[in-house]
């Protein structure tokens, strides 16, 4: 019986192909959309997420900013000096630690010949200690990190042919430095930094060209009135850390901290009063990010589910405009013998059908169209250059939102049919018949 | 079992139309042998329709006991009522009310789909009552594509499927030409001589010469024509 209506019910859309297909591409277009949606969200995600984590997961920027939390830093003050580095890098939790002072440059020369130099306009560089590598995750593609109090650099690969793509730097070669103050300092190219594909949060601060030890290279000294005498002291905005392993960033970090307020460390003397200290982790960075997207997603997210109401506004409209048209032969099936169930059955059938192939459908189509929207984004990325060009996103299907896209398929089908469906059963047969 | 197939007593049918109450059958009293054809003529607004949709458990007795092949039609509910109708009475309409995306073997099965059944006794069956009514040729069309004096024969052996007591036949013939509107009679007297009672709801006098019992109806009372 339940197989002859739903017999009934397929041969009835049959023979109304046109409107059936509209009504389909209504909810077909809306499932596909959420898929869409959600595949290309999910894929976004872990592309950011993939191209952060390739950097150090147990990293973190210890600063000073605004606190509380959500945490903001804000690179002004000079306030970490040599002594907190070597106590942070005491502390339990602590695997390395490593400072990064900005030693701005003008120029970057090189004796080309025996009398004739030339010279490029200076960027950034970056003072630290030879630990900086393993925190950043970063290697060398050939040569050697630099010693510290040695007048070495290692360099990266567009620091190595910033005098020509003719005419590279090697290892071995000595360039010279000259300081925003004026003062000119040799250095001996030791070591060459292997090309990053991912994004590090060093990274996102600048890109170092040039990594330098901070003897004798950085020189931000202030003045310090401790006694009666006063102290030229080094000092650093920026400290990198890096805790033991994963579970123990947290406590890192709450070490650290404890340490900058409570501790006595240099650092909470010379701080701003208005400011806190700030160690902003890794991982707090990739929370922020996915925080961030899964805003994005949840809003282009419901767009999508607003499509695929209207599909089932579709549904429903088509299956009245249905019952009304078919009132008489819905009196005759009642004259020879149909139930009401049996008449509710047939019209809720023919709408489920249609939602459930307009669900699949659907799936089909979001799958096959998440992967032109990611390729279109790729292509994108290639374009945009910078530090994510060199990274692809990979499609990354979220079965569970095609199980989803599915049942509310069927769920559409079945809420948009009910209305309709009841109408017709609840039709007096002998009204039916006159129907003209 | 009573000798009745059809079997009123004080049947009174009563319409709410606004505020005033319309009697569409007063009184009405009529009891149909098994194997009686019988011929229901009168004006529209005699109530006729009415008598005819309540004999056919479309339509529920205001007052009065209908019964129904032994079955008292004025108590039972919605489902059963279904069911009577289903198994007990055979429609003819006056166009045929043939399921238009359906085939002319699955229309006639139709009336077998809701009583349930296995898919091959159905087809078995609508195939010997298409050949009754001579159209075994024509089993796999649709009815948009066969004549009207085809499509209520088809009407007919749909009629037939359940094979039920009675045989509700409204004006048959009217929208047939004289000449097919005979065929049609000429099946439902050979139905009536297998032992069908037959109803006919009519304004064609001309078809009362078929029936052997005439009924007239007048201001929802019923006279029995001698």
């Amino acid at each position: 019986m339940i197989k002859d209506t739903f017999a009934m019910a397929l041969e009835a859309m049959k023979s109304y192909k046109i409107r059936t297909f509209l009504t389909l591409i209504g909810v077909i277009i809306g499932v596909a959309s959420v898929i869409m949606v959600t595949t290309a969200g999910d894929s976004v995600s872990s592309f950011i997420a993939e191209q952060w984590n390739v950097f150090n997961p147990t990293g973190m920027v210890i600063g000073t900013g605004t606190g509380g939390a959500t945490p903001q830093l804000s690179v002004r003050s000079v306030v970490f000096t040599t002594n907190d580095v070597e106590k942070i890098q005491n502390l339990p939790n602590i695997k390395t630690v490593a400072p990064l002072g900005i030693v701005p440059l003008n120029k970057i020369l090189k004796r080309d010949g025996l009398l004739k130099w030339e010279s490029r306009p200076g960027e950034a560089m970056y003072a630290s200690t030879p630990q900086l590598l393993e925190i950043l995750n970063m290697g060398l593609e050939e040569g050697t990190m630099f010693e510290e109090g040695k007048n070495e650099v290692v360099i990266t690969k567009n620091i190595a042919e910033v005098f020509g793509k003719d005419k590279p730097l090697h290892i071995g070669d000595t360039i010279y430095l000259r300081r925003v103050d004026g003062k000119t300092l040799d250095a001996k190219i030791v070591g060459i930094l292997k090309e990053s594909s991912t994004t590090s949060m060093f990274n996102a601060l600048a890109t170092p060209g040039i990594i330098c030890p901070t003897k004798p290279y950085y020189s931000t000294y202030f003045g310090s009135n401790v006694g009666s005498i006063l102290k030229r002291v080094v000092a650093y905005t920026i400290l990198l850390a890096e805790a033991t392993d994963t579970n123990h960033v947290q406590d890192a970090q709450d070490e650290i901290l404890n340490y900058l307020d409570n501790g006595g460390s240099d650092a909470s003397s010379y701080k701003d009063q208005n400011s806190d200290f700030v160690v902003i982790t890794q991982q707090y960075i990739l929370v922020r990010i996915e925080q961030v997207l899964s805003v994005i997603r949840t809003y282009i997210t419901a767009i999508a589910l607003i499509s695929l109401l209207i599909g089932a506004i579709g549904i429903a409209n088509i299956m009245f405009a249905t019952v009304t048209e078919r009132t008489r032969e819905i009196g005759t099936m009642m004259a020879v013998g149909a139930k009401r169930r049996d008449i509710l059955q047939l019209f809720l059938y023919q709408s489920t059908i249609i939602g459930l192939l307009g669900g699949l459908i659907g799936c089909i189509l979001g799958a096959s169209g998440s992967w032109f929207v990611v390729d279109l984004l790729n292509t994108n990325i290639q374009t945009l250059g910078g530090a994510l060009s060199t990274g692809s996103i990979q499609l990354t299907y979220a079965p569970e939102w095609f199980l989803i896209a599915s049942i509310v398929g069927i769920l559409i089908g079945i809420a948009a049919g009910v209305l309709p469906a009841r109408k017709a059963a609840k039709m007096d047969p002998v009204v039916a018949l006159r129907y003209e | 079992m009573s000798e009745y197939v059809i079997d009123i007593n004080s049947l009174t049918k009563t319409y709410k139309t606004g505020k005033t109450d319309f009697k569409a059958l007063n009184n009405v009293n009529l009891k149909i042998r098994k194997s009686d054809f019988v011929a229901i003529m009168g004006p529209s607004g005699s109530g006729k329709s009415t008598l005819m949709n309540i004999i056919g458990c479309l339509d529920r007795p205001t007052s009065g006991t209908v019964t129904i092949d032994g079955e008292n039609i004025s108590t039972v509910g919605d489902n059963q009522l279904a069911e009577i109708r289903g198994r007990k009475i055979g429609f003819i309409f006056q166009k045929f009310n043939l399921i238009p995306t359906m085939s002319a073997l699955k229309n006639i099965a139709l009336p077998m789909v809701f009583l349930g059944g296995t898919k091959a006794d159905r087809n078995q069956r609508s195939s010997e009552l298409l050949a009754k009514v001579g159209l075994t040729n024509w089993a796999t069309h649709l009815p948009s594509e066969l004549s009207g004096g085809q499509q209520q024969r088809i009407a007919i052996a749909r009629a037939l499927s359940n094979n039920p007591a009675i045989i509700l036949a409204d004006e048959p013939t009217g929208n047939l030409d004289t000449k097919t509107g005979e065929q049609i009679m000429e099946i439902l007297v050979a139905l009536n001589k297998e032992g069908k009672t037959i109803l006919l709801v009519t304004h064609a006098i001309a078809l009362k010469r078929f029936a052997n019992r005439v009924i007239n109806m007048l201001d929802g009372e019923i006279s029995e024509e001698s």
